[in-house]
């Protein structure tokens, strides 16, 4: 963590009203910055049932700031949220493809417009509460909680932002950041998390996504006999691999009864969902994945200016990676052996990037289109890319 | 217990007499008052006093009252007069496209004339159920809040069926003329006799905030709809009750087994009617005491607050004058954000509002301040103080002490920044 200068730098802290980031705001604060909370409101839509809780969430990251007798300020980015990322989730999955918005989210919101409008109002630095740590240079890390690691959905932000961030509880574990958090009066320590997509909040996004697309049945074939089971609402409102919500229950005879069946494939043209009771359906596992939109995280920065190669030391002693690319991802020009993450908190798999494809020893289960494939070497998230069809 | 709590108008702790009345009808005495053995009768009989108990402190009979699960839903209902059919061709008060389509932005005629007039600084529940009937708002003075009558004379039609003021507003504590409004509400009807014009004009009134306060009457006050709320004068929550005058035709929002004259099926919350009527009367018979007793305690606030602040920032005290609730003492710090002033005396255990509550926990500007012609500097920086039973003059002082106090910090920050 670098130290602040003799004039404190100002460092504007994205506050969520979570545990997380409420303790960075401490963390930060006492390390001497000059901390401006901001709440960043986003887009948020009110579904039958459920609400975005964003008020609650603003009331207490402000109560947290005024405790800390920090600045506190509100960015209102729900226009751009809307465009850049439901906008782009909602064509997405149009195209019969699995998005993550969070990592959209990341790209153009907390990390460019946020970033952006922070330096505009003065700010030398801005923080945020994720899992994720960052070596000089600047190089994205994994957290000290592998099981927290919050890169995956970090590994398409810019270098320049990278460079102007700081993550303060990357380095701790999360049951040490509830117990610090408690220890510093924070009574949000406890607040339940948040899961998955702030503004489709706890509704789900099978009911987000039938307030935008009308249903338009089509039919549900096993994929070995060709029989239709059933009738499906939508094949984009289907992810490969899911097995809920099928529906097929009367189908569901014969000798494989009480097996469930799987979505192994969807035609969004002809609007077929294809479905199998074989765990070992030919489409759901594959030893290739096709990339498209990668991006190579600057390797050279893991070893930086001459004359600053970072120590085995610095870190837990398993910061030695570096990645195999320079700054404009163009070396080498062979195949690559790195790690792959596939969702977040995936387990590390092995593989070999060759170009735009992905290959790997042993066969995976096929992720969905859309989702991304993220690198690492070592501790370092070299990059990533988007999964194609 | 260390707390110092100034939000009476959001929330009332139970008072001990109704707690002990509630209590035994919770497990002991639980028949269902509708059954038909002797034990369930006199859950019934305690029930129907419960409901004479409150009727008469507002010059009402049993009969006259429909309970429900608050002023909300009392509210609801009293609007739902205007669904009601009547005999004849006159059936629905709808104009010939309904104008809840009109308000939606679907077909229907673009300057079809409201049905329902209401005071732009209501509470959320009764704007929010007028907008359904495509409500027309009546304007207040500025400052104090006071409904402007020739703005309200100026907006009937003979459409109109319903005009809704609030007794008393939740956030200014502005006490409206009710009965100066029954006059011209019944100059109206005579117009309207001598016009043959079949139409009805009734008069709503939501008393939740006046009630702990003022002398609810509804023959003085010539209301033919009132809605009063348990939960704010020191009676159990989701306990309220609607009158409705005589005559006065209403269309159920609940069905069922065909509770309260059919108005409000479900069976009884027998423990919140009698508690609801405990508090009630043990409001009524300190009345003109706690009047007194919260007007001393708003000049004791008022002053040591302007001392202790001593010129740094000028308090601006909000409302009017004279007809402001004896226990209201909102006020502003132009410049200041109200906000962060709750949360630094939330720590010193000291609890208040900005604004309304509802409006607050939405994130918008307060709809009544800015009415009431305040300046954002004015809304942003205003906190809603509302004096109660939990208060003393010590207390008071104390609050002024530590509001003075965030009050500075904040400005130094400010100073700083």
């Amino acid at each position: 963590m670098p130290s602040p200068a003799a004039v404190p730098k100002t460092v504007f802290l994205g506050m969520s009203g979570g545990v997380d980031s409420s303790l960075s705001a401490v963390l930060l604060k006492e390390q001497g910055y000059n901390v401006v909370g901001v709440y960043m409101k986003n887009w948020s839509k009110d579904l039958p049932g459920m609400k975005c809780p964003w008020a609650e969430d603003l009331a207490d990251a402000k109560r947290v700031a005024v405790k800390l007798g920090i600045d506190f300020r509100v960015f209102d980015f729900e226009t751009e949220y809307k465009q850049k990322v439901v906008d782009y989730m909602l064509s997405e999955f149009k195209a019969g493809r699995t998005p993550n918005p969070d990592i959209m989210c990341n790209q153009e919101i907390k990390f460019k417009l946020f970033y952006e409008t922070a330096r505009e109002q003065g700010a030398d630095l801005i923080a945020t509460g994720h899992y994720a740590r960052i070596s000089p240079h600047p190089c994205l890390r994994k957290a000290a909680d592998e099981n927290k690691d919050q890169t995956y959905f970090l590994y398409r932000i810019s270098e320049d932002a990278l460079a102007h961030t700081l993550f303060p509880i990357g380095d701790m574990l999360k049951k040490d950041v509830k117990k610090l958090a408690e220890e510093k009066g924070l009574d949000n320590a406890y607040k339940k998390e948040s899961m998955g997509v702030c503004f489709v909040g706890e509704v789900g996004m099978e009911d987000f996504l039938k307030e935008y697309f009308e249903p338009n049945p089509g039919p549900i074939i096993e994929i070995e006999t060709g029989h239709e089971l059933g009738t499906h609402e939508g094949a984009i409102f289907y992810t490969i691999g899911q097995r809920h919500g099928l529906d097929l229950g009367s189908a569901n005879k014969g000798a494989d009864a009480g097996l469930p069946y799987y979505v192994v494939k969807k035609d969004i043209t002809k609007n077929i969902v294809y479905v199998s009771r074989n765990l070992n359906a030919e489409d759901l596992w594959t030893t290739e994945l096709d990339l498209e939109d990668i991006i190579k995280r600057t390797g050279d920065a893991l070893r930086g200016p001459a004359g600053s190669e970072p120590k085995a030391s610095e870190s837990d002693g398993r910061y030695n990676a570096t990645a195999p690319w320079d700054a404009e991802g163009r070396r080498p020009t062979g195949p690559v052996r790195i790690d792959v993450r596939l969702r977040h908190r995936a387990p590390l798999i092995p593989a070999t990037l060759e170009g735009n494809k992905l290959i790997f020893k042993k066969e995976i289960k096929r992720p969905a289109a859309g989702q991304s494939a993220v690198f690492y070497q070592g501790d370092a998230c070299i990059g990533g890319g988007i999964i194609k069809f | 217990m260390s707390m110092i709590y100034l939000d009476h108008a959001s929330a009332t702790p139970l008072s001990k007499k109704a707690k002990a009345a509630m209590e035994p009808f919770f497990a002991d005495d639980f028949f269902n008052p509708s059954a038909p053995y002797l034990p369930a009768k006199r859950v019934r009989e305690a029930y129907e006093n419960a409901k004479s108990e409150i009727a008469h402190t507002i010059g009402a009979k049993a009969n006259d009252l429909v309970m429900t699960s608050g002023a909300t839903e009392a509210t609801n209902l009293a609007f739902s007069v205007l669904n009601a059919s009547t005999r004849g061709p006159d059936a629905l008060y709808r104009p010939s496209t309904p104008a809840r389509l009109s308000a939606r932005g679907a077909a229907g005629p673009l300057n079809a004339p409201p049905l329902v007039l209401v005071l732009e600084t209501e509470h959320a529940s009764v704007l929010r159920t007028a907008e359904n009937y495509g409500a027309g708002k009546i304007k207040v003075k500025p400052g104090s809040g006071l409904i402007d009558l020739d703005n309200l004379k100026s907006k009937i039609t003979k459409d109109t069926v319903l005009i809704s003021v609030a007794a008393a507003n939740n956030e200014l504590g502005t006490i409206q003329p009710l009965a100066e409004i029954a006059e011209i509400i019944k100059s109206e009807r005579q117009a309207r006799l001598k016009n043959k014009n079949p139409r009805p004009l009734y008069l709503h009134s939501d008393a939740s905030a006046a009630l702990g306060l003022l002398n609810i009457n509804v023959a003085r006050m010539k209301t033919d709809l009132l809605t009063l709320s348990s939960a704010k004068i020191y009676g159990p929550k989701g306990v309220g009750a609607l009158y409705v005058a005589h005559g006065v035709k209403l269309k159920p929002l609940i069905s069922g087994g065909g509770q309260e004259r059919n108005l409000r099926s479900g069976t009884e919350n027998v423990p919140g009617a009698i508690g609801f009527a405990a508090a009630m009367k043990e409001t009524k018979d300190h009345l003109n005491s706690a009047a007194k007793t919260f007007e001393n305690l708003k000049t004791i606030f008022k002053n040591s607050l302007t001392d202790e602040l001593n010129g740094e920032i000028e308090p601006v005290f909000l409302g009017p004058k004279k007809r402001q609730l004896a226990n209201f003492c909102p006020v502003s710090f132009p410049g200041l954000d109200a906000e962060r002033l709750v949360y630094k005396l939330e720590e010193k255990e000291v609890y208040l509002s900005t604004g309304a509550a509802c409006a607050a926990s939405k994130g918008e500007k307060s709809h009544v301040l800015k009415a009431a012609g305040l300046t954002d500097k004015e809304i942003a920086g205003s906190l809603r103080i509302s004096f109660g039973r939990l208060n003393d003059e010590a207390k008071v002082k104390t609050a002024a002490n530590l509001i003075a106090d965030a009050v500075k910090e904040e400005l130094e920050r400010l100073k700083n920044a």
